[in-house]
């Protein structure tokens, strides 16, 4: 199998993880000030903007420019059809897919209208679908139950997943049938992915952002509320769960490997599942996208907020954990790996938890010493 | 422990209609406990005995002990089968999925709800074998309509209308995107759900009907009613414990045990269903859990379980009063499956049409719902007046409103409306909206 050790994923921990001082563990200084009347001075506008300007629109920027950078790979393979330009492609495609982690969580407004994180990477993919629509010739990818046949996922399958080698690979879409077929249906997955999203960012660009950002009140309908809930749902569901619960077994009972994002390609799991956790955990902070610069953020909210738990800062321990689990994800080896090779995945059992611990911190913790309830409930599937 | 049975003949179209209701219910639906009310209330320690009334005899005629589980034998035996109610609950399941599988004809799946013995509509080869269907139990109760073919042939006509709407109108459609007036598919978050032009998912239309078409009709219409328990020489029969010919319970107790199948049937463990779990069953006793999930109605189950025991140890006692007590408190109880459910679901539709980008896909499935089950109060009984909450046609008006805010039905439905249609039924059953839809904010 072939092993593309993609990018090695640098991410230095910028909050120096000042290891908790344990001198101060027995002695309480409880002197907790409580729900008191800690007037709430945060003013949302602010933070809305920074969120808005200095993260979602540039991430989305990005985003749209990592698509036709992979476009142009695309289009590269087609005029050669080498080995090398395979690699070229792979990695253009895993370029995007990192770039898609900055964006899944806004699924907000624009997005939200038009469903793009569940069109952009719906997995596990249909291969069954897959072959028989680039057999074919003829489908239409805007129909709801086509969006397991699309997205990231699809590619994942068509440059990763058709061949044991690159040899093999490159040899089923490089034939001359694959013009008609495989390579005429990766062209419509990418037209696909790129209309959806040019959409969305030109939408913020022309008007969500001044909606988004004006609306800065505090209620159940206000801007940081529901995009409080789109973050911790995001978090929870499709970070925590989607990328690496379910894979594990935690809630089926049984190992999905194959529901692992980026099944095919065999070693990216792990990296977007810390590209995501990094975003996260960025926005928690406020910070720029593709910058150290900070700005406004829940972080500082709670700071103003004063919010301490158990007699520590909130803000610290929040990223405090997130940085635990971090270091506990990244010692991990391929989450394939983990999961093909252990059974039970004890190693990645116990990093799942330190992810999961995350979860009541900002669900319960923070939303409350930010009086945001939470409105979403995870509804049955019947 | 379940039995292979033969088929029980429960004389579906035998009709003894206003069998003048046995008049020993003078008793109050009081507030207040009484020693004669025909339940252990108040501080009595038996039924109406003990506490504050008279001592309780052991072993006398006014003690009934409720026993802890859904189990009675008789010299050894159990005296409990209620296999042909299991065998339609499945039925109902291998239907219901089909109603998805768009390979389906209208034939297939009408061959399905009106099975006929040995026909291969199932996978299960022993539904294939079995000479029950869903639709000969579908508005098929005595109290309602022994004398009342006129409704039953319209209920019967609304289901078969319902399939082949969904094989004509949505099937046809599969591959197409669903828009207002037109047919096809809707996202609804990672599922996909198939509606109709006006915005109904057929399916669901008809699943959430038979629960009350079927399985609340039966329970509570048929083998609950006096005139089914009391049928023919069913009281002489279990006073002097003859068993039905070759069998090892009464006639009157298997009438009892029938309805309790159609609740607890296909429960993992069916003689103690608060320990057990639901093992595919997609009626009442799927949606009794849930909404007893509510903490409004969190003795939903266990008062329903209870009365359904009582009254089973009250019919070996040969305790008619007794009996059809539990029979009423039973019916009281299960009546707020369709009523609370089905008002939870069109807030659940507001809420979700109220979102900043109005959620569709959530709000068509919930209303979907909500339409099956508004159609199963019909089949509501009130047992202080023992009939119809609704009336048919009070249930098709609320329904016609459901559709009538514009030409495409649910695309154009308003919060008044819904919340209109909620406050309707909510008042009727003697609940809050807010009761039934908590979460509604």
């Amino acid at each position: 199998m072939q092993r593309i050790w993609g990018i090695v994923l640098v991410m230095t921990l910028i909050w120096a993880c000042s290891s908790d001082n344990g001198s101060g563990s027995g002695m309480s200084d409880d002197v907790d000030p409580g729900p008191g009347p800690t007037a709430e001075t945060f003013a949302r506008g602010p933070m809305l903007a920074n969120w808005a300007d200095n993260i979602i629109i540039p991430a989305y920027t990005d985003f749209s420019e990592r698509l036709s950078g992979l476009s142009a790979e695309l289009e590269a393979f087609k005029a050669e059809s080498s080995e090398a330009n395979l690699v070229a492609l792979r990695n253009a495609w895993l370029e995007a897919y990192k770039a898609w982690q900055h964006i899944d969580m806004f699924e907000i407004g624009p997005a939200e209208a038009v469903g793009l994180r569940l069109n952009l990477n719906s997995y596990p993919s249909d291969t069954t679908i897959i072959e028989s629509y680039a057999s074919k010739g003829t489908y239409d990818l805007k129909l709801p139950s086509n969006r397991v046949a699309k997205g990231f996922p699809a590619l994942d399958y068509l440059i990763n997943g058709l061949g044991e080698s690159d040899t093999i690979i490159v040899a089923k879409l490089g034939s001359e049938t694959a013009k008609t077929t495989y390579i005429a249906y990766m062209d419509a997955v990418l037209k696909d992915m790129r209309e959806l999203s040019d959409q969305v960012l030109s939408e913020w660009q022309q008007g969500y952002r001044d909606t988004f950002v004006n609306n800065e009140g505090a209620s159940a309908t206000a801007s940081v509320d529901r995009f409080v809930n789109d973050y911790i749902f995001y978090y929870e569901k499709f970070l925590r769960a989607g990328k690496m619960g379910i894979p594990l077994g935690v809630f089926s009972g049984n190992t999905l490997p194959g529901n692992l994002e980026g099944y095919y390609d065999n070693d990216i799991s792990k990296v977007l599942f810390l590209e995501s956790l990094n975003v996260s955990q960025d926005f928690f902070n406020g910070k720029h996208f593709a910058s150290d610069a900070k700005g406004e953020s829940l972080a500082a909210y709670l700071d103003a907020l004063n919010a301490i738990k158990g007699g520590e800062d909130l803000k610290k321990i929040i990223n405090d954990q997130f940085d635990t689990a971090r270091e506990q994800v990244t010692a991990l080896g391929t989450f394939r790996e983990e999961i093909e090779n252990n059974d039970p995945p004890s190693n990645m059992l116990l990093a799942y938890d330190e992810v999961q611990r995350i979860v009541p911190l900002l669900k319960v913790d923070m939303v409350s010493a930010m009086s945001i309830s939470i409105a979403y409930v995870d509804s049955d599937g019947d | 422990m379940r039995k292979i049975a033969f088929a029980l003949t429960i004389v579906a179209g035998v009709v003894f209609t206003s069998c003048s209701s046995d008049d020993n219910d003078i008793v109050e639906q009081a507030a207040t406990p009484t020693c004669s009310d025909g339940i252990q209330n108040g501080d009595e320690t038996g039924v109406d005995c003990g506490g504050t009334c008279t001592p309780c005899k052991s072993g006398g005629e006014n003690t009934i002990e409720n026993p802890t589980t859904y189990a009675f034998d008789r010299d050894g035996t159990t005296t409990v089968d209620f296999s042909g109610q299991t065998t339609r609950l499945k039925m109902g399941g291998e239907f219901v999925s089909a109603l998805s599988d768009n390979m389906r004809t209208a034939e297939q799946l009408q061959a399905m709800f009106a099975h006929e013995a040995g026909n291969a509509d199932f996978t299960d080869v022993d539904l294939n074998a079995s000479d029950k269907s869903i639709k000969s139990k579908t508005a098929a109760s005595a109290d309602f309509f022994g004398g009342n073919a006129t409704d039953q042939a319209a209920i019967r006509a609304d289901f078969d209308g319902w399939i082949t709407g969904q094989v004509e109108e949505v099937f046809v459609n599969w591959e197409t995107t669903a828009a207002p007036g037109v047919a096809g598919q809707m996202p609804h978050g990672e599922q996909v759900r198939y509606i109709n032009a006006k915005g109904l998912e057929y399916n669901q239309m008809i699943n959430k009907g038979l629960i009350g078409a079927l399985a609340l009709d039966q329970i509570v219409n048929n083998y609950l009613s006096p005139a089914v328990l009391d049928e023919g020489d069913n009281r002489t029969t279990n006073d002097a414990d003859t068993m039905e010919e070759g069998k090892s319970y009464t006639a009157m107790e298997h009438m009892w045990d029938e309805a309790y199948g159609y609740l607890f049937g296909l429960n993992t463990d069916a003689a103690n269903p608060l320990a057990g779990e639901n093992d595919g069953d997609r009626f009442l006793g799927s949606y009794i859990g849930q909404v007893a999930e509510d903490p409004d109605f969190s003795d939903l189950l266990t008062a329903s379980y209870d009365a359904f025991k009582l009254g089973r140890a009250a019919i070996v006692a040969k305790d008619y009063a007794v009996r059809d007590e539990q029979a009423k408190i039973i019916k009281a109880k299960l009546a707020l499956v369709p009523s609370v459910r089905g008002v939870f679901y069109l807030q659940a539709g507001k809420n979700a049409l109220a979102e900043a980008v109005p959620n569709y896909g959530e709000a068509f499935h919930a209303l979907s719902e909500a339409y099956g089950f508004i159609y199963s109060l019909q089949f509501a009984q009130d047992s202080t007046t023992g009939k119809a909450y609704f009336t048919k046609a009070e249930v098709d008006a609320l329904l016609a409103q459901l559709l009538a805010d514009g030409e495409n039905g649910l695309w154009d439905v308003t919060p008044e409306t819904l919340d209109r249609i909620s406050e309707s039924i909510a008042t009727k059953f003697g609940f809050t909206v807010a009761q039934a839809a908590p979460e509604a904010i």
